[in-house]
């Protein structure tokens, strides 16, 4: 394994995937094993100690449980998605423009957008558009863009010029050029970032129970609120679970998606 | 916006300055010990770990899984070991800090050329030598990169600690929260972020500066 050094928030949480050899290594296994022990632990502690007291069944069902996971998933892959459909557009387009201005700019918003917390933006965005689910995936959106943006353009950017005017000498148009030497190229930078984006998206979820979003978070905060170690516990670790699971998932089409020649 | 008067903001600003300032120093405070712990931790793992394939792995993969958890779980994780406040916060922003950590001491000493490394063993040095004074110098800004992002990774998360009463402006954000509705309710949340936001980029900026100043004259750019 070959890693790549950190150089900023963005890339710090997923990096383009570099996988030699056959599909099935056993790093592949590695997530899954560690995620199906948790559970299991999980479940093993819970059976254990017996009877939920009032409070603790009020979470600790199957139905409560399962209905807070299927928000979770939902809402952290529909702004997933979102995000997607905005930034790699929008990063394609920026990388297009020669102006100098235009990606200096991009940059300092990057960085500032880097550095504000994400409680942040989702209690601004509800004190000023209200709470409720809207606002959440507005906030998920709003974080979830950067990653993306930053590595459609740094993907696009880090391409071989050679190539490029390779295929302009073979007399391909400029869209053909995009769509069949630099995108391909830049693929797994972009799902590097889109993995990114999506771990995030997971744990801004979380904390989008604060402006009644519902999801994991809410099981975590009744737990705290009424001092219900156990209920706390299964909240928490089942949203590590979905978090790891999603970014092993994305891992899988990342690797999947890669075009064959690179 | 109707419900909140921004102009307000400036004579708030005032009012609150003492414990706004209070505040930011209990953040930057939180965030300086748990890296430095983590610079502790992780520099060393890295030291250790950098030619031993498998504990290299083992190590980034581990770091990675911990940076994977949605914040607000691990503090969450952290609560019925560590109760409330400052002490779950430190560790929880101190796992966070590790991946980038780990990771660029490990990916800084490995870039090393074999050529150089070769002529230091040449020239007699131990391995701990060659070690010290040719790869940590040469993998020092790198390293420096991975601080100044577990740096800026901390003070965002920070901010959730607030939330299982943890110190630092996450608090303010919480106030503005939990005031929904209120006068000074974006006044509260507003301040909290900016002054996060300023923190961060005034450690971005002292980062540059100590990358500037420590990085061995031999391969400044």
């Amino acid at each position: 394994m070959t890693v790549q050094a950190t150089e900023n928030v963005s890339t710090s949480y997923s990096q383009p995937s570099d996988r030699r050899g056959g599909f099935y290594t056993a790093k592949r296994f590695g997530t899954p094993l560690l995620v199906i022990a948790a559970l299991g632990g999980l479940l093993l502690f819970l059976y254990s100690r017996g009877e939920p007291d009032k409070i603790e069944a009020f979470a600790l069902n199957w139905d409560y449980m399962l209905a807070k996971i299927d928000e979770h998933i939902r809402i952290s892959l529909f702004s997933a998605i979102v995000v997607a459909l905005i930034a790699i557009p929008m990063g394609i387009v920026i990388s297009r423009s020669k102006s100098r201005i235009v990606s200096a700019v991009v940059l300092g918003l990057a960085n500032v957008g880097q550095a504000t917390p994400a409680v942040g933006v989702i209690i601004l965005l509800a004190l000023t558009f209200g709470i409720g689910w809207a606002t959440a995936v507005a906030a998920l959106v709003i974080y979830g863009l950067l990653p993306v943006l930053r590595n459609t353009i740094t993907g696009i950017a880090q391409i071989d010029p050679n190539i490029t005017e390779a295929a302009r000498g073979m007399g391909m148009r400029p869209l053909q050029v995009l769509f069949k030497i630099e995108l391909p190229l830049a693929v797994p930078v972009i799902l590097a970032g889109f993995r990114t984006a999506l771990v995030f998206s997971v744990g801004v979820a979380t904390i989008a129970t604060f402006i009644n979003a519902g999801g994991l978070g809410e099981v975590i905060v009744v737990g705290l609120k009424l001092t219900r170690p156990a209920v706390l516990l299964t909240g928490a670790i089942v949203v590590s679970c979905i978090a790891l699971l999603l970014d092993w998932l994305a891992g899988l089409a990342e690797d999947a998606l890669r075009p064959k020649g690179v | 916006m109707g419900k909140y008067d921004l102009s307000l903001i400036w004579p708030f600003f005032l009012d609150k300055l003492d414990e706004i300032i209070e505040l930011s120093t209990e953040h930057v405070l939180v965030v300086l010990i748990s890296v430095l712990l983590a610079t502790i931790f992780g520099v060393s793992l890295g030291l250790f770990a950098w030619d031993k394939p498998l504990l290299r792995s083992a190590s980034i993969a581990t770091a990675g899984v911990i940076l994977t958890i949605p914040s607000m779980a691990l503090l969450a994780l952290m609560i019925p070991t560590f109760g409330l406040g400052w002490v779950p916060t430190l560790i929880a922003l101190a796992l966070y800090s590790l991946l980038p950590i780990v990771r660029n001491t490990v990916v800084g000493l490995r870039e090393v050329p074999e050529a150089v490394m070769e002529s230091a063993r040449g020239m007699g040095m131990s391995p701990l030598r060659v070690l010290l004074s040719v790869q940590m110098p040469i993998a020092w800004p790198v390293i420096l990169t991975g601080l100044r992002v577990a740096t800026q990774l901390a003070i965002g998360i920070a901010s959730i600690a607030a939330y299982v009463a943890g110190p630092g402006l996450g608090v303010y954000i919480f106030k503005g929260l939990s005031m929904l509705g209120a006068k000074n309710a974006l006044n509260f949340a507003l301040t909290g972020t900016v002054m996060i936001i300023i923190i961060a980029l005034l450690f971005d900026a002292l980062f540059i500066l100590i990358k500037r100043l420590t990085t061995s004259r031999g391969i400044r750019g």
